[in-house]
């Protein structure tokens, strides 16, 4: 069973975010830096608020929160986990990047003055790495 | 019977002093779970409305009622179901701890001892002290421990932190917020620590002369007031005619609103009164209930 990490986070009263947006912003910051993985357990919503000393509806109000974002994934009876990451790219952001990409790779075997037929041959054996690879 | 979804419901309630009307045809009604928070200024009727719902006191006018029960009809049974905590912390001091206890065991037939071994172990309290010498921590520790145990549905604590020093208070809030006896319970918890509140509390009633002045979620309170800034150069437009307005401030030469339910259309307002520029942020809850408490008679009637 994954061992829950330590969150590192700090809550001020007397800020003008409400302590459980100051939670939220806390644990994506620490996924964000890497400082938290995908996978991680998070603390318990009971272990979180007492060591914040504050309310553990507050900490579930922050949890549900992250979970409703994609932050955090809960598994069946063993609590909540640093979910991995998704798609966060929309279909045309995608197609302009594989067009960014596909322009790049032509650019560069223009350079090279390789001879098209053979770069297309190599460049389907290296795509076949990645149809294995989610196959 | 005569159970209502309440566990706290005030109907036109009044409490007269003489000429001086300290609740004021209020009307509140708190749902079961969780802590909820009761401010107001000195005098805004807290303690006087504690004793109405507790029987301590007959209101002028107006119904109240505690746990589905007429307040003034409490039965003994009834009173075993509502746990009340002073910031006195009021406890016979010639008694021992030991027999504090052994009296309280028997008086209340859901004596949970469990629950009192919980709290009391938070704080240095040996069974053999008399109550006198304990410190103010130490008896407010005591008395939340043995209230807990009676095995409360609500707990009512007037002010329970007053005077302690930040240990003790932090040992008081965990077992507030932490054991399984409190957690079965409502409680209703009045302070002027909004620091306190911030952690603690998910409901903010806000009394303000007898009244009820505004109930919701902390946050949602903060959410109604905002602080802006405008650069005038002139004496800025008359109080009376600022919409929602709290508190104004000149800083600097700068002019600070802090104003309850206005939006964007705030700014343009100050605009039009000759502001060359103008900004805005949210506050925190300690500000906002500062604001709305401190202000004067600019006050829209809430709902």
């Amino acid at each position: 069973m994954p061992r829950t990490q330590a969150l590192m986070i700090q809550i001020a009263t007397g800020d003008a975010r409400p302590i459980s947006k100051q939670i939220v912003d806390g644990v994506r910051m620490k996924i964000a830096t890497a400082e938290l993985a995908p996978g991680d357990q998070l603390p318990s919503v009971r272990g979180l608020a007492q060591q914040l000393t504050i309310n553990p509806n507050t900490v579930a109000k922050a949890y549900a929160e992250l979970t409703a974002e994609g932050w955090l994934e809960s598994r069946q009876g063993l609590g909540l986990f640093v979910a991995a990451p998704r798609q966060r790219l929309s279909d045309s952001e995608r197609d302009r990047r594989m067009d960014e990409a596909i322009s790049a790779f032509v650019h560069e075997v223009a350079a090279l003055d390789y001879p098209p037929q053979r770069a297309l041959a190599r460049l389907d054996r290296a795509l076949q790495v990645l149809s294995r690879k989610t196959a | 019977m005569a159970d209502t979804d309440y566990v706290i419901e005030t109907r036109a309630l009044c409490k007269r002093y003489g000429s001086k009307l300290a609740l004021d045809t209020l009307d509140l009604a708190i749902a079961p779970g969780r802590i909820h928070a009761i401010v107001g200024a000195n005098g805004a009727g807290k303690s006087t409305l504690f004793r109405v719902l507790l029987g301590f006191l007959p209101p002028s006018s107006g119904s109240a009622r505690i746990l589905g029960r007429d307040s003034q009809r409490l039965t003994p049974a009834d009173r075993g179901r509502i746990g009340f905590v002073n910031e006195e912390h009021t406890l016979p001091g010639w008694m021992r701890v030991s027999a504090v206890t052994a009296m309280q065991r028997r008086q209340y037939p859901r004596w949970n001892q469990r629950a009192f071994d919980e709290v009391i172990g938070h704080y240095h309290v040996l069974p053999e002290q008399k109550v006198g010498q304990l410190s103010r921590g130490e008896r407010a520790g005591f008395n939340l421990a043995l209230t807990l145990a009676q095995g409360p549905e609500l707990l009512v604590l007037d002010e329970p932190t007053l005077g302690l020093d930040v240990v003790a208070k932090r040992a008081f809030l965990e077992s507030l917020m932490y054991s399984s006896a409190a957690e079965a319970c409502t409680v209703i918890y009045c302070s002027h620590q909004m620091e306190e509140i911030e952690r603690v509390a998910e409901n903010l009633i806000i009394l303000e002369r007898g009244r009820l002045a505004h109930m919701s979620a902390p946050e949602a309170f903060c959410a109604r007031v905002s602080h802006w800034i405008a650069d005038m150069p002139f004496a800025g437009p008359p109080p009376a005619s600022v919409p929602g307005l709290l508190q104004v401030q000149r800083i600097d030469g700068l002019h600070h609103y802090l104003v309850l339910d206005q939006d964007e259309d705030f700014g343009a307002f100050l605009r039009d009164a000759g502001a060359r520029s103008v900004q805005s942020m949210p506050v925190s809850l300690d500000r906002a209930v500062n604001g709305f408490l401190a202000k004067n008679h600019a006050m829209p009637v809430a709902a």
